[in-house]
């Protein structure tokens, strides 16, 4: 047994090795890093250097605010939407359901530049299609892109249309899984299809429900791209930007290893704590 | 309560017919077994008498009404499903109270009828638990107590005992039969253990391919089945079938040649048809019904191959031919393997079917 044990690490070594290179040590290290000072060469330990100036950094709160505003819009607004998608691919009225699975998981595959450039197309105020719409039905046009409120309406709406759909299919796989006489019994139970739904169904879903919510919100609180590339780098004036997006100011274009490092802890620490959060008041009843 | 007719009733998946126009009357009162094979449409018609498929043709009453176009949950029925179909979240009182919760029955009659079918089916140590926490036998007792809480006019069962171990089966089988007594309400039970059937039933439909086959008590079944699928359905052991030619007919017998046996023949008296000389014929005899040698009216030698001794009875597998019979031994006369012996059979137990499996009577 000890033999085999041993002839096994040996064909896993390269795998570890990598893995301690890759993985482990930029942990450990990045942790370290955010307890010294990067301004200046060489680097030297100072542990209230940068997590001191987290904690009275304006440029943080404003990120950390933005990140966490979406946070509490976009992911309840994108899950409830997910299950509703979930709840019609599942009918057993629709046709061509595998075309529409395509259709809901297809944003997933699509490649984060061209989605991008996608949106900020269709949002342009002069020739998006989205203020054509608002045009057509009397609406004045809306300047996605130069007023904070709607550049964060935007982030939001592009977040929920790139990952509705894979929440969806998740949460479908959960709704498949729910035996069809559990709702035969409740038929003859006289409860309605709307009662079946919030009595039986979402109760049942609920471990799925709470596992899209916790990816989700580790998503979102490392939210980079879209702010990135469809409002230009948390444009207006710093109006969308994430805590993804300072840690990347921070670290690659001021090269502030330091700071930028803490701010990565910050984020971790937060995703970590909402989750426990969450996971605390969905948790089963004993 | 309430009686339950079926007028040919007819039942097609698309294209596909599983029902073909069955009539059943059910008494008020009565427990009725729905018995058949495997895809014989069993759960099919019962799921039609609850509301849970449409009905393709003819039509379903149920205390007098015409159910055809009523929902489900106004038919005054109950259902117990083979997978039980508890609401996995829910404790066991939140499960039994679920349907008159959700539709607003007074909270006092609610509990009443919670603790009442929890007393029936005693279940009251296990309210506080949830499905996950219990044995397939408590499952089932649930699964019946929600059932008894809507206080049906028919109770309906989908081959409730068969997710349930043996001793457990013949248990819960003993109280469903209590249950019918206690409640005194029509109960219609599908299965495709005869054995259950037997037990349970007022009255059997038997069923084979979406046809009614036989209708009646069990043991008027077990003693003159119309034809030979429902001779062999019913009883444990099955039946033993001889393949037999036709040698001679008066105007009250046929006497019979069984091919398989050196030509043994017997004298079988009849009464209605006569099957013309040379049909080809098959003899159904019980394995209870093998008498000792000169006892009967025809002895056929067989040899023994494998014996089951039950204790009370064996079971001796027989060789003779291409024939296999199940010959049925009281302890004392036990045959150990590889033994020569004959058996004999009498012509007044034994059933005559014709080529297509009608009986001759
Ligand atoms: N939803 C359906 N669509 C098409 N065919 C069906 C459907 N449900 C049942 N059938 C067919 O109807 C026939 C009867 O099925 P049913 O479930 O009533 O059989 P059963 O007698 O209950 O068998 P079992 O003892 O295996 O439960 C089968 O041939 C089955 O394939
Ligand atoms: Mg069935």
């Amino acid at each position: 047994m000890r033999t085999q044990n041993a002839t096994a690490y040996r064909f896993l070594t390269p795998y570890l090795l990598i893995f301690a290179i890759f993985w482990i040590w930029p942990i450990i290290s990045s942790f370290l890093i955010s307890f010294q000072a990067t301004r200046t060469v060489p680097w030297r330990f100072a542990p209230t250097f940068n997590w001191g100036r987290l904690i009275g950094d304006p440029a943080f709160y404003n990120a950390l605010k933005n990140t966490l505003l979406i946070l509490v819009i976009q992911v309840p607004v994108m899950i409830s939407l997910a299950i509703v998608m979930a709840v019609l691919l599942n009918s057993p009225l629709l046709k061509a359901r595998g075309l529409y699975r395509f259709a809901f998981f297809a944003p997933v595959v699509v490649g984060e530049v061209a989605y991008s450039a996608v949106f900020r197309l269709m949002f342009s105020l002069d020739f998006g299609i989205i203020n054509k719409l608002l045009n057509s039905v009397g609406l004045t046009k809306i300047d996605w892109f130069s007023n904070v409120t709607p550049a964060m309406a935007l982030i939001m709406i592009a977040v929920t249309w790139r990952w509705a759909g894979y929440n969806a299919i998740i949460i479908l796989a959960g709704l498949q899984s729910i035996p069809e006489d559990v709702y035969e019994a409740a038929t003859l139970d006289r409860v309605s299809r709307v009662k079946q739904f919030f009595y039986i169904t979402l109760p049942l879903l609920k471990p799925v429900i709470v596992f899209c919510a916790v990816l989700s919100i580790i998503g979102t609180m490392q939210l980079f791209t879209e702010p990135f590339l469809i409002t230009e780098r948390g444009g207006p004036g710093g109006g969308t930007e994430t805590l993804g997006l300072l840690l990347y100011r921070q670290g690659f274009r001021s090269l502030n290893f330091g700071y930028a490092s803490a701010v990565a802890y910050t984020m971790a620490g937060l995703a970590i704590a909402i989750t426990l959060v969450q996971l605390w008041l969905t948790r089963e009843p004993k | 309560m309430a009686a339950v007719t079926l007028t040919n009733v007819v039942k097609r998946f698309g294209v596909f017919e599983v029902v073909h126009g069955a009539n059943i009357d059910i008494a008020d009162g009565e427990f009725v077994v729905f018995v058949g094979p495997s895809g014989c449409g069993k759960s099919t018609l019962l799921r039609m008498i609850a509301g849970l498929e449409d009905i393709s043709g003819g039509d379903i009453a149920i205390g007098g009404k015409v159910m055809n176009d009523v929902e489900a949950a106004d038919r005054g029925i109950a259902m117990v499903f083979q997978s039980y179909a508890l609401y996995p979240h829910m404790t066991v009182e939140q499960n039994l109270s679920f349907g008159l919760r959700m539709n607003g029955n007074p909270k006092a009659d609610t509990e009443r009828r919670v603790k009442r079918a929890a007393e029936i089916l005693r279940i009251d140590e296990l309210m506080q638990r949830r499905p996950k926490q219990l044995s397939g036998g408590q499952r089932q007792r649930v699964a019946i107590g929600r059932a008894i809480v809507r206080e049906p006019q028919v109770f309906l069962f989908d081959e409730p005992l068969s997710n349930l171990d043996a001793e457990l089966r013949v248990q819960m089988r003993v109280e469903i039969s209590r249950l019918h007594k206690e409640l005194g309400v029509t109960m219609i039970y599908v299965t495709h253990d005869q054995t259950e059937a037997m037990t349970l039933a007022d009255r059997i439909v038997v069923l084979k391919a979406g046809n009614v086959e036989q209708i009646g008590a069990p043991l008027d079944l077990y003693d003159d089945p119309a034809n030979r699928f429902v001779a062999g359905f019913i009883g444990s052991p099955k039946m033993n079938f001889l393949k037999a030619n036709v040698v001679e007919t008066s105007n009250s017998a046929a006497i019979i040649e069984l091919v398989n046996h050196g030509g043994a023949r017997l004298r079988k008296p009849l009464s209605n048809a006569f099957p013309a000389v040379g049909a080809e014929v098959v003899l159904g005899v019980r394995p209870e019904h093998f008498f000792e040698a000169g006892e009967g009216d025809c002895d056929i030698p067989v040899k023994a191959d494998v014996a089951e001794h039950l204790g009370s009875v064996s079971y001796v597998y027989a060789n003779a031919g291409p024939e296999e019979l199940i010959v049925e031994r009281e302890a004392s006369r036990q045959r150990a393997s590889g033994d020569h012996f004959t058996v004999s059979i009498k012509a007044e137990r034994s059933l005559l079917f014709d080529k297509a499996g009608a009986r001759i009577r």
